[in-house]
């Protein structure tokens, strides 16, 4: 195949090759609509007539997420010079498959979505709602049903449990479909009793919950940190291990995990240094307060390592390889760790260079069979 | 193999159920301490295993207890085993008072003594005397 940009790192110096012979499974792939315009059509009339007075209603933070909409350049530069108004609907998921899919030899990717997974934040749960399976029918007909190799995470609305557990109810028997996607920004912790409906249709439909970063700051959802609001982006991203934790916590804390034993969270793009500390944190601290929450039977690190998975990207950069082997090994990376791309974003993680000399095994485990035994991708999906 | 050697380290009326009382009976400081668990007497080494903080001082009640999470509504803060627990003084781990063994980790174990109750004195058996672990 001899596709411009086969070779997508131009950095001087790089030599690796693309990995063709070994497949992997991508966690955390967005699908960006070049305009957001192209969603109308898929709302309800009532709604498209509100985007037309009013524009979409999603809420921006303020920070400055890098320009180009956070997309590498070297692709944007690419799209800029594609025939997008010549008729060609599909050139966004082409771009995708050329420059990406099969450049890397990816098996399967889970699409997470635009920003409109963080609909939960806008006040108006019904708008927020028909934002999302808006969003999620363009997904269907615009990407997962172009390529078998695309699975989708569904946009989800959780400011009203009982729409949420209706959209879910909708599109999670579809084999495109193996997940749900909310954001990290949110007015209560995800482990809190009035999420578990939502938790009960995606054990029942087996769909992962993936927490992506997003809404952090905007509409209804507090401050990115708990000290508040800081003054840069820098500084909002520094702050996503904290809320991963946050939510992590809660989860294992309210129960969630002994009321719905089948239910699987993965938390993408929040970094995963954190993990090893947390888990010994976590198991300290049940072993002196276990009485308060009684119901959370074995040490939380044991609920970690059963129904939580953490996203590589982006993924920590230790000086001495020793700290990189130990960091995995602490977290049981063999178990908890997906490997994701977060393409085509500006700070997203190639599959050659991100964890390049593992063992065989451990690499088989984090690029493939884990993502693989999560979302139950198997030969016949 | 050793005599077996028995150790006078309270009377019965000293330690009302419910109550406890800490002796050094024997070599080490720290001594151990003598519990009343409804008429029964237990004696737990004052060390716990975890930090080797004076176990036997901390605060002695029940285990809380839970079916469920409280989102399934089943009642679910359950109060049991009033007076068989104890909690060390440091970080609070939880110890059943019978067996020595540590609920909140299954590798600690705090260290037992046998007893025995003789006409209103309380006897535990010398370390000395205890299979060596």
């Amino acid at each position: 195949m001899n596709l411009p940009g086969a070779k997508p790192i131009a950095a001087p110096g790089w030599t690796a090759k693309p990995k063709q012979s070994i497949s992997l499974i991508d966690c955390d792939v967005h699908q960006v609509p070049h305009n957001r315009e192209d969603l109308i059509p898929y709302l309800p009339r009532a709604y498209q007539e509100r985007v037309a007075d009013y524009g979409f209603p999603l809420l921006n933070s303020g920070y400055l997420n890098v320009a180009g909409r956070a997309a590498r350049t070297d692709l944007a530069e690419k799209f800029n010079q594609e025939d997008h108004h010549g008729g060609n609907q599909n050139w966004a998921y082409q771009r995708l498959r050329d420059y990406h899919l099969d450049v890397w030899n990816i098996e399967f990717a889970l699409l997470t979505g635009e920003t409109l997974y963080t609909a939960s934040v806008i006040p108006d749960p019904d708008f927020s709602s028909a934002l999302c399976s808006a969003a999620n029918d363009w997904s269907r007909e615009n990407w997962t049903s172009l390529d078998k190799r695309l699975k989708l995470a569904l946009a989800t609305s959780c400011s009203d449990p009982d729409l949420a557990v209706r959209e879910v109810n909708r599109l999670g028997e579809h084999t495109d479909v193996v997940a749900i996607v909310l954001p990290t920004g949110a007015q209560i912790p995800y482990g809190n009793r009035f999420y578990h409906p939502i938790w009960q249709a995606c054990q029942e439909h087996g769909l992962v919950v993936c927490i992506h970063p997003g809404a952090e700051g905007t509409g209804m959802v507090g401050a990115p940190t708990g000290v508040g609001f800081p003054t840069y982006y820098m500084e909002n991203r520094a702050a996503r291990a904290s809320m991963a934790m946050a939510h992590c916590t809660s989860l294992i804390c309210e129960g969630v995990f002994e009321r719905f034993p089948e239910l699987k969270f993965a938390v993408l793009e929040v970094d995963q240094y954190w993990v090893p500390g947390f888990l010994w944190k976590m198991d300290a601290d049940w072993k002196s307060l276990r009485e308060q929450t009684p119901w959370v039977k074995k040490l939380p690190s044991e609920y970690f390592r059963q129904h939580i998975r953490v996203g590589s990207q982006p993924f920590a950069e230790p000086e001495r390889r020793v700290d990189l082997m130990g960091l995995l090994e602490e977290m049981h990376a063999e178990e908890t760790l997906l490997y994701c791309s977060d393409w085509p974003h500006f700070d997203w993680d190639d599959p050659v260079t991100t964890l390049p000399t593992l063992s065989p095994e451990l690499h088989q485990r984090i690029f493939v069979d884990n993502a693989r035994e999560l979302f139950g991708l198997g030969n016949d999906s | 193999m050793r005599r077996v050697k028995w150790v006078k380290v309270a009377k019965t009326n000293e330690i009302p159920p419910g109550h406890r009382k800490i002796v050094v009976p024997f070599r080490g400081r720290a001594g151990i301490g003598i519990f009343n668990i409804r008429g029964g007497f237990y004696a737990l080494r004052n060390i716990c295993p975890h930090k080797g903080a004076p176990l036997c001082t901390g605060r002695i009640g029940g285990r809380m207890v839970a079916a469920g999470p409280p989102s399934t509504l089943e009642q679910t803060l359950v109060y049991e085993s009033h007076g068989e627990v104890i909690r060390c003084p440091w970080h609070l781990w939880e110890f059943d008072i019978r067996t020595g063994r540590c609920l909140v980790d299954s590798r600690a174990q705090v260290l037992t003594f046998p007893l025995r109750v003789e006409e209103g004195t309380i006897l535990v058996q010398h370390p000395d005397s205890l299979p060596q672990p």
